[in-house]
């Protein structure tokens, strides 16, 4: 029996180590082995050591010499999970002891608690499941793949499946995928280029599949010699995001669609963000700005920022809904109408953190409400002035009848030859007016009841001329001065026959109701509204007081001054004239200064020819 | 005696006056007839009247559309005179108006009696003339 020469520094060794003879009883052993042993008597030499660690690997109980050529096989880990200390991994390792000759004298058996790192692995194993994170490696000179068990269950293969490179490829779906895979791989192995990929593979059981494939190469001497990488399983996710880009991309063609505008404000950061739509509906370009909130204030209308701003504010606060109307003004000029919705997201406590809002132009149906506001506003007008026609077409019928009436009674008794010769006089003159009622009244029920002839172009200049040139001798009694400023080209849409009896009524109202004492001055001027003209027919007559006529200046048999041929019907007869020109007329007076009528008319589409 | 010494009549038809006139005479209804042809005119008289110690018409017979001033403008106008028996007018509203605004308007004003619809027969002055006995 040989002795074992024992080193004393192995009792003061941090592993956990022990000698054993031939027989396997402990010779000696570090201080942490009696700890870690739990032996509570300090002299265990001699004690069989299976007896002492009862859970040392079967697999590495050896008797005698017969220790394994590979010493690989001497090493064994070991999991024991206990109640006192839970899990924990163990790695045994033994090693022969021989002396200066070769001649075999026992083992050395070490211990090393390698808990910490096995459950980092566990974890690891158990994240990259979860993840169905899979590794991949390629040997390139053995020409050897090797799978992590993630891979192969991405693949949908078996445990003991095994492929070459190209194998591995032609996992990928045909076409875009596997071209493009091979080109990763080709650029890899040729300039060391890493790859990172997500692309599509058909499984072995048929089925498609979102892979995430990520590689790089490792190279010595210039030469590519392995390929290794991660291989994930991103399917569920990859599919829920093309989900979303289609969504996505079909809210935003809708929104499109609809023109539709959508804006995103970050309270919090007071940052605002608009889609391409947005700025399409404020006919501005977004190279154009530096931010969305200078293209905002740079495009809407300037009396409604303040108001604008102000609902975002009501919004901010939670006093009200953010949903106004606002104009914006395009750089060509153009005004149109915005609708704003927006919802306000909120923390818990009531702290706004984000608008959402949409825009979306409503022009089109301001302008359809305006028209169908104005043509009720039209309609009751002319029903109102059809009543008050009604109510003085039968006052002015009525008493001119009722005079006949009376004079014809009169006529009947009157005896004296003289005053009977004066009621035939009065007679005549009686039927006279019932006559010129009639016409009048003839000449209303025309224009009410829709022109006798169709609106055209009128050329303005030359209708003012003509009118001017009858009236010459009447102009001249009054010396007056005309100034009319108006281009000779200009048109606009009008019953020609209206369109002078109109023009008749207003020279000869100047007429009629000038100064006496001093000459007669008429201007007439013209602007252009858009697609209306304003002509504006100013006198420096007797003036009319508005504050007591001005809603009856255009009635009928309404008369404002001594004036033996003042007969209230004119201005009625004009105003409905213009109207059924699809016009309006205004007046502006000061008693003793003068009167301007403005008269409102389409511009003719001949002026832009 | 006469009804009514002083009448007044304020109308823009001339043939309306002739023939109110000739009933006036042929019903001995008034000493004295005084006719204005529109409002302002009448008012410009009848203003005076007090100041100069003069009575104010007993009977105005009134018309209601009139150039420059309507016979409702007059009667407001006319109801300001400072006079004692200003009140006492009797008025009666002669027109062919037949529009309910102005029929509805009649009771807004004490002193007109009645309204008489264009034409005036002998009946409705003998009827005014019953009135007043």
């Amino acid at each position: 029996m040989k002795t074992i020469e024992i080193n004393h520094d192995i009792k003061n060794s941090p592993a956990c180590m022990a000698i054993l003879d031939q027989d396997m009883r402990i010779v000696d052993c570090s201080r942490t082995f009696l700890k870690e042993s739990m032996i509570q008597d300090k002299d265990i030499h001699g004690k069989y050591f299976y007896d002492v660690f009862s859970e040392f690997p079967e697999e590495l109980r050896h008797s005698g010499s017969d220790l394994f050529v590979d010493q690989q096989l001497n090493i064994k880990m070991v999991r024991i999970s206990s109640p006192e200390q839970g899990v924990k991994w163990y790695k045994w390792k033994v090693y022969s002891l021989a002396d200066n000759n070769g001649d075999h004298l026992g083992f050395t058996i070490i211990r090393e608690d390698i808990s910490d790192l096995k459950r980092n692995e566990e974890l690891l194993e158990k994240s990259m499941n979860v993840a169905r994170v899979g590794g991949w490696e390629v040997d390139l000179i053995n020409n050897i793949v090797f799978w992590t068990d993630v891979t192969r269950e991405i693949h949908e293969v078996g445990a003991d499946y095994t492929p070459c490179l190209e194998e591995g490829i032609n996992f990928y779906k045909p076409g875009a995928d596997r071209e493009k895979i091979t080109a990763l791989v080709s650029d890899g192995i040729r300039e060391g280029k890493p790859w990172d990929t997500e692309l599509r593979i058909i499984t072995a059981k048929g089925r498609e599949l979102w892979v995430r494939a990520k590689g790089e190469a490792e190279f010595a001497a210039g030469k590519c010699i392995r390929l290794y990488g991660i291989f994930q399983d991103i399917d569920e996710k990859k599919k829920a995001e093309l989900n979303i880009q289609e969504i996505s991309e079909r809210l935003s063609l809708a929104t499109t669609a609809a023109n539709v505008g959508v804006w995103d404000y970050n309270v919090v950061d007071n940052t605002l963000v608009w889609d391409d739509n947005m700025y399409r509906l404020y006919g501005i370009r977004r190279e154009d700005f530096s931010g969305v909130y200078e293209a905002w204030e740079t495009a809407v209308h300037p009396d409604d920022q303040e108001e604008g701003k102000k609902s975002i504010q009501r919004a901010i606060a939670g006093e009200a809904e953010f949903d106004t109307e606002f104009r914006v003004i395009w750089p060509n000029g153009e005004i149109r109408f915005i609708r704003a919705f927006a919802i306000t997201q909120r923390t818990e406590s009531r702290e706004a953190l984000r608008m959402i809002g949409t825009n979306w132009d409503i022009t089109e149906i301001r302008q359809a409400e305006d028209k169908l506001k104005n043509l009720l506003d039209i309609t009751s007008e002319q029903n109102k002035s059809l009543m008050n026609f009604a109510h003085i077409v039968s006052h002015n019928l009525r008493s001119h009848a009722s005079n006949l009436s009376m004079l014809t009674a009169f006529l009947c008794k009157e005896k004296q030859e003289e005053e009977r010769m004066k009621l035939v006089e009065m007679l005549d003159e009686a039927s006279e007016s019932l006559n010129e009622t009639v016409r009048h009244l003839n000449d209303v029920v025309q224009v009410k009841t829709g022109a006798t002839e169709k609106i055209r172009p009128v050329k303005l200049l030359k209708a003012l001329k003509t009118v001017q040139n009858n009236l010459l001798l009447l102009l001249q009694e009054k010396n007056t001065q005309c100034s009319i400023d108006i281009p000779s080209d200009l048109m606009v849409n009008a019953i020609p026959a209206y369109f002078d009896s109109i023009l008749l009524n207003l020279f000869t109202n100047s007429i009629k109701y000038s100064q006496p004492d001093s000459d007669l001055q008429i201007d007439i001027r013209y602007r252009i509204n858009g697609d209306h003209l304003r002509l504006s027919f100013t006198d420096n007559g007797l003036g009319i007081d508005l504050e007591r006529y001005g809603d009856k200046i255009f009635g009928m048999y309404k008369t404002f001054h001594r004036h033996k041929d003042a007969r209230g019907i004119g201005l009625f007869i004009t105003k409905n004239q213009i109207e059924a020109m699809n016009g309006t007329i205004e007046v502006e007076s000061e008693v003793g200064k003068g009167t301007t009528f403005h008269l409102c008319l389409e511009l003719s589409e001949s002026n832009t020819d | 005696m006469k009804p009514y010494s002083s009448v007044c009549i304020i109308d823009d038809d001339h043939i309306f006056i002739y023939g109110v006139k000739r009933l006036i005479e042929e019903t001995s209804f008034c000493d004295e007839l005084t006719v204005y042809r529109n409002g302002p005119d009448a008012l410009n008289e009848l203003k005076e009247r007090p100041k100069n110690n003069l009575d104010l018409p007993g009977i105005i017979f009134l018309d209601l559309n009139m150039p420059m001033m309507t016979g409702w403008e007059f009667l407001d106008e006319y109801l300001q005179i400072e006079a004692q028996n200003i009140s006492q007018t009797r008025v009666y509203i002669v027109s062919s108006s037949v529009d309910p605004k102005d029929l509805l308007k009649i009771k807004e004003y004490k002193v007109i009696r009645n309204y008489i619809l264009k034409p005036v027969r002998v009946d409705d002055l003998e009827k005014i003339i019953a009135e007043h006995s």
